[in-house]
């Protein structure tokens, strides 16, 4: 009985703690390159990691249920780089109590990937690129309105010569670019 | 065989006579130290009590007129193209419901919502669906695909912020004949406590006042009303407190925020972004910096001057 009174007791503590969170930190997200550097006319990858904050979620890119907002990954290609590919990891399917079926989300720590590819003739030199990760976030009991994290990402373009060191590893293992 | 003094509910009472035991002095000392650790016990239990479940009921709570705030009017055209005002419900219990098609927990309350306008729309209840959509189209077709019953219309963000701003959906507000706001509902909630609620309200005369009036269920932090300045919402920086800044100064701070590029990415100057894009959080809150810098300056300024 102590213990059931107690579980209680906390479940509500936790209930309170999620919902008080401030909702303009339910995302946040940075970019990240592969390697220190990029050639010319090669392909670069690029990472965007968002946190999802604790208790709630944002919709699988590809979501479970048509009039749900997907999660969505635009970077706009510049004259240096252009965009080949963007790769979403595979939600997981969780169930809600506003839904009769599971939907497919991303919960806590997300990972989607960018293969750009270099122009032929870009000159060695700093490049910025934009982008923008899009996300519609939602707890079990409520929902905040459509929202993006601008990101900035700094590519510096180095001679053929010049060897690429790889930036956080870990990271990159998580995408499946194909 | 000895006498033993009665036990009194004193201070005194927990002393050993004189000349007890050493022992009885011993288990004396132990039931002081037992009850001390009982109250230090009693004392963190009810600052835990207090902290979590009291004082956020208590400072959510409606505690008479001024927690009561007349619901701020609008005027919308309803997505079968009629006038929505609210002003022509007046007399009526309404339940403002703020939501969106692609918010599920929006979603699932729409069937209660149906429910409590058939049973109570004859006796002076109302539901009025405000939508935060972008655009009708999909509201149009959830509203044919339910059979909505109650009048819906798209929605924006300044009538978002007349209400104190709607940062959770759903977000509904149970509003009295008098038409005075009397609880808000941030999330999904079961329509039981909207029928007590509704109930208790339609039982007040209209133009009355339902001062005893408590809000059903239990009431998060979210839950408390309190509604947005037009001034401030209406200003020519939207969303941004210019009342304190003379003439000069305003179009001194407009030009400030012309020189500066929003970083939500829409390639707008930050006073473009604030009065085209009222929404905008990047926005608001660089403009609310720039305020605050402002009248840093400004104040420092004039203590310069003395």
């Amino acid at each position: 009985m102590r213990m059931f009174i107690w579980t209680c007791v906390l479940a509500l503590m936790a209930t309170s703690l999620v919902w008080g969170q401030n909702i303009n930190s339910v995302v946040e997200a940075r970019a990240v390159m592969a390697t220190d550097a990029g050639h010319a006319n090669s392909a670069v990858k690029l990472a965007v990691l968002a946190q999802v904050a604790a208790g709630y979620h944002i919709n699988d890119h590809k979501p479970s249920l048509d009039y749900l907002i997907p999660t969505d990954l635009k970077v706009d290609p510049s004259d240096q780089f252009a965009v080949k590919t963007v790769v979403y990891p595979k939600g997981t399917p969780v169930r809600f109590a506003f839904s009769d079926v599971p939907l497919s989300v991303y919960e806590g720590s997300v990972v989607v990937g960018a293969l750009l590819q270099t122009g032929k003739a870009v000159p060695a030199g700093t490049y910025t690129l934009k982008a923008k990760f899009a996300y519609q976030a939602c707890n079990d009991h409520a929902c905040l309105p459509p929202a993006n994290v601008p990101l900035t990402v700094t590519i510096k373009v180095v001679p053929r010569n010049v060897p690429l060191k790889p930036v956080e590893p870990d990271v990159f293992q998580r995408i499946k670019f194909e | 065989m000895e006498e033993q003094t009665p036990i009194e509910n004193t201070p005194e009472a927990s002393k050993p006579p004189e000349g007890s035991p050493p022992e009885n002095r011993a288990a004396a000392k132990f039931k002081v130290l037992v009850g001390a650790l009982l109250a230090i016990i009693l004392v963190v239990g009810l600052y835990y009590v207090n902290r979590y479940w009291i004082a956020p009921a208590v400072k959510a709570q409606p505690k008479g007129d001024e927690n009561h705030p007349p619901a701020p009017a609008f005027s919308l055209t309803d997505i079968t193209g009629q006038p929505l005002k609210l002003s022509d419900y007046q007399g009526k219990v309404v339940a403002l419901d703020f939501w969106a098609t692609w918010c599920g927990p929006c979603r699932i309350e729409i069937p209660g919502f149906i429910e409590l306008q058939k049973r109570y729309g004859a006796q002076g209840f109302t539901m009025i669906g405000i939508s935060m959509d972008d655009s009708p189209e999909p509201v149009v077709d959830f509203y044919k695909e339910l059979q909505m019953n109650y009048p819906v219309a798209v929605g924006n963000d300044r009538l978002g912020e007349l209400y104190g701003g709607i940062p959770g959906l759903p977000t509904t507000f149970l509003i009295g004949r008098d038409g005075r706001i009397y609880a808000k509902h941030v999330g999904a909630t079961d329509p039981t406590i909207f029928e007590t609620e509704i109930k208790e309200l339609l039982a007040i005369a209209p133009g009355t006042e339902a001062k005893s009036f408590q809000q059903a269920g239990h009431i998060f932090d979210d839950d408390k009303v309190a509604l947005g300045d037009p001034a401030v919402i209406d200003s020519e920086v939207p969303g941004i407190d210019l009342s304190k800044l003379t003439a000069g100064q305003k179009e001194g701070f407009k030009k400030q925020l012309e020189g500066q590029q929003c970083t939500c990415g829409c390639k707008r100057n930050l006073l473009n972004c604030r009065q085209k894009d009222r929404g905008c959080s990047f926005s608001r809150k660089l403009a609310q910096d720039q305020m605050d810098a402002f009248l840093k300056e400004k104040s420092s300024g004039s203590a310069t001057k003395q």
